[in-house]
């Protein structure tokens, strides 16, 4: 009966760590030692290790932190970016205030997921291929360009790893406010409104249900938060601070960089939502 | 679980594609054009594997295109239908092979003759009356036997390819948001307005 | 002359010189003329033509003015063979720029391109210089200010308002230099560039070839009736302006040049 139990309460998903690993992981550290903050781990090799996602793909030699939740979407007023700022490695929180929003120029956002670090130096190198456009053609690259650059970049670097969920938000005179979506399989899409990373399926449900184009700006930035707000509440993979900015015509404006707590505290005390959780001590 | 379909009549091809563009689970984007004119009278459609897809229809595009314009004329739709099976056929021995599937239709500029190319990833080219490609086969090639007939006109052909949406509809188990249909006749390329708001219920 | 100096083509002379470029300068002095003009809202590329043999069949022989994408146009004098080739890669490159970043190519990019592979030839050894010089027209995408641009053999290039290269360019860019105005309808465009032609090409319409680009639209070749008729009325207003000159200043040279002149001042 028990192995019978046992069988059928596995959790859903593939187990991604072999036992030891997740032991190895779990295990607190003694607390009356004095630590720093490292991977709960004796050995560091170990640490690699459960980076390493052996399982799922024997070339792919490095096992990439997927959690994040950032949306943009377009409407009247321009585009809001959202994202969260929480980095993972596996089951590690290895920071809460990573700017996940990244600035390549001041009429240019790109937004990460996936790999923290293939998104910061591709999109380092994107801002420089757009500097380099300015310089050349005398007038700033369009987002199309942009995006297209990135897309061919990634492609180019196809099945060897990278890992990325991008999107490019700008508005250039040619094209009016522009957004796009890029991937590492080298998929680039136009479109009004994308969530990438694990807490997508988060995001878009309260995004969808109330998005229209003729939003107000002030609708349209409660929005944006709002979705990263339901994002976080529920993927454990995303948390920390709610980045937001707006991209207009003269480029973009930083709405704040938000801790969740207390916004999740306001929403639930104020507006009634998040009725699932309690406030009271029980 | 995308959706291509190609059927030629008297003097037109129709070329159709699913809108939605999926990733995992989610539904990135319902309106998605998976098709690229080639030059004035060739339509490619595309479906395969993300990235590689998009890619490798502007790369033949463009050669195209750069052919049209170092000769001053276009190819047509047989020639460019052998040159994309090169371009595949090489690839699939290079060491990173696009994984695309393909439909070409045209219009002959010369003979205005209509015609349909059907490739795989595999670099398999057949010229036929009707094609598709993907879990569409399986419900559409049976419904094209019945009906097509080669000398239909557009409306017959508009007809049959409605048959072949319904039952996709009907029966796929995923929401492919509906159909993006072009047609090509000896005038160019047009894009058809397609009513894709019906529910089609399944008795 | 410049004992040795003119033999490699990555060697400097003494006083500063690469004769091969100044070379070129001269096939491209060699070729027929071509001229541009922009007008208010169109731009037109003009071109002096071989007569042609009795035996050569005109009908495909290619022409000097060619289409480097749909939107931009090129005309070259100088060495036909040569030309083939750089037009070939401004083709390449226009469909390269269009399938990577999305865009058709600008007036301005294409020509420094082709002004870039011009100069490439001119600073490594084993080659020889491109022996042409080009004028570029064309609209750049959702832009209806038209361009005209020239490169060179050395990889100069430069934007024009009107401009003329190959056989006898100094006459006809003087004459354009007196002629030309801002803001030219589609008409008296087309009559400048021939009129400028004329100044050259003895022999009239048949050795005239003429290309008109407007935004958005595709390229226009003049069909030989229509530089006919154009011909055929400069001619008549040159000799009425002749003989208006013979009874107004009666001893006066009977130019029209002399004529334009005299208005001006």
């Amino acid at each position: 009966m028990d192995t019978l139990v046992a069988r059928y309460s596995q959790p859903m998903f593939e187990k991604e760590y072999s036992e030891e690993d997740q032991l190895e992981l779990c295990q607190p550290t003694p607390s009356l030692s004095l630590k720093f903050a490292m991977p709960p781990i004796a050995q560091p090799s170990a640490w690699l290790r459960a980076a390493t996602d052996d399982h799922a793909n024997p070339n792919c030699p490095i096992k990439i932190a997927h959690g994040t939740t950032t949306l943009a979407f377009r409407f009247q007023g321009g585009i809001i970016v959202a994202t969260d700022s929480r980095a993972t490695a596996g089951n590690w929180i290895a920071s809460q205030t990573v700017k996940k929003v990244i600035e390549i120029n001041n009429c240019l956002l790109g937004t990460m997921a996936g790999g923290a670090a293939d998104c910061q130096y591709w999109l380092a190198y994107l801002g420089m291929q757009c500097r380099l456009h300015e310089l050349r053609h005398k007038r700033r690259i369009s987002v199309a360009a942009a995006s297209k650059i990135l897309a061919n970049l990634v492609y180019s670097y196809k099945g060897m790893g990278l890992s990325m969920g991008t999107m490019c938000a700008g508005v250039t005179p040619q094209e009016g406010p522009a957004l796009y979506y890029i991937d590492s399989d080298g998929t680039r899409l136009s479109g009004n409104l994308f969530c990438v990373g694990s807490g997508q399926t988060f995001a878009y449900g309260v995004l969808d249900a109330e998005y229209r184009y003729d939003l107000t700006e002030k609708e349209a930035l409660e929005l944006g938060s709002r979705s990263i707000l339901a994002a976080t509440h529920r993927d454990a993979y995303s948390g920390g601070f709610i980045n937001l900015y707006h991209v207009k015509e003269d480029g973009w404006v930083k709405h704040g960089f938000s801790d969740t707590n207390p916004i999740f505290w306001k929403t639930k005390l104020e507006k009634g939502e998040f009725s699932n959780v309690t406030s009271e001590l029980v | 679980m995308e959706v291509l379909l190609g059927i030629t009549g008297k003097d037109f091809t129709l070329v159709a594609a699913s809108k939605a563009a999926m990733r995992g689970a989610t539904i990135l984007k319902a309106s998605d054009d998976k098709t690229r004119a080639l030059n004035k009278h060739t339509l490619m459609a595309f479906s395969g594997e993300a990235g590689d897809t998009i890619q490798f229809a502007e790369y033949i595009q463009a050669n195209a295109q750069l052919y049209s314009m170092r000769n001053n004329i276009d190819l047509s739709p047989s020639a460019v239908a052998h040159f994309v099976r090169g371009e595949l056929a090489s690839s699939l021995r290079s060491r990173k092979p696009y994984n695309v599937n393909l439909l070409l239709g045209g219009v002959d500029p010369i003979t205005d003759k209509p015609s349909l190319y059907w490739l795989d990833y595999l670099a398999s080219l057949a010229p036929l009356p009707y094609a598709a490609h993907g879990y569409a086969q399986y419900y559409c090639l049976s419904i094209l036997d019945k009906h097509h007939h080669p000398d239909i006109d557009y409306e017959q052909g508009l007809k049959i390819l409605r048959m072949c949406t319904d039952e996709l509809k009907r029966r796929l188990p995923i929401d492919f948001k509906g159909m993006l249909v072009k047609v090509i006749t000896k005038d160019g390329i047009k894009e058809v307005e397609y009513d894709d708001e019906a529910r089609i219920a399944c008795p | 002359m410049a004992s040795g100096y003119d033999r490699a083509l990555s060697v400097f002379s003494p006083d500063g010189h690469v004769f091969q470029v100044e070379y070129a300068l001269e096939a491209v002095k060699r070729g027929t003329c071509a001229v541009g003009v922009k007008g208010k809202d169109i731009v037109v590329l003009g071109c002096e033509k071989r007569s042609a043999m009795k035996l050569q069949d005109t009908r495909i022989t290619p022409s000097k003015i060619g289409l480097v994408d749909t939107h931009v146009c090129l005309a070259f004098a100088g060495l036909n063979a040569d030309a083939r080739i750089l037009v070939d890669k401004a083709r390449l490159e226009a469909q390269s720029h269009r399938l990577t970043v999305e865009d058709p190519v600008t007036i301005e990019y294409i020509t420094k391109y082709v002004a870039g592979v011009q100069q490439r030839y001119t600073q490594s050894g084993g080659v020889r210089p491109f022996g042409i010089s080009t004028l570029i027209i064309g609209f750049d995408p959702n832009d209806k200010t038209p361009k005209l641009y020239q490169t060179e053999p050395s990889g100069i290039y430069s934007a024009w308002k009107a401009n003329a290269i190959g056989r006898s360019s100094k006459t006809v860019r003087e004459f354009l230099e007196r002629n030309h105005k801002d803001d030219m309808d589609r008409e008296a465009t087309i009559k400048l560039t021939i009129k400028s032609l004329l100044e050259v090409v003895q022999t009239g319409a048949k050795n005239i070839e003429i290309a008109i680009m407007a935004p958005g639209k595709l390229i226009e070749m003049l069909p030989v009736e229509d530089i006919e008729a154009y011909v055929k009325n400069i001619e008549q207003e040159k000799v009425e302006e002749a003989a208006k000159k013979k009874t107004g200043r009666p001893g006066t040279g009977n130019t029209s040049i002399l004529a334009t002149r005299a208005a001006d001042e």
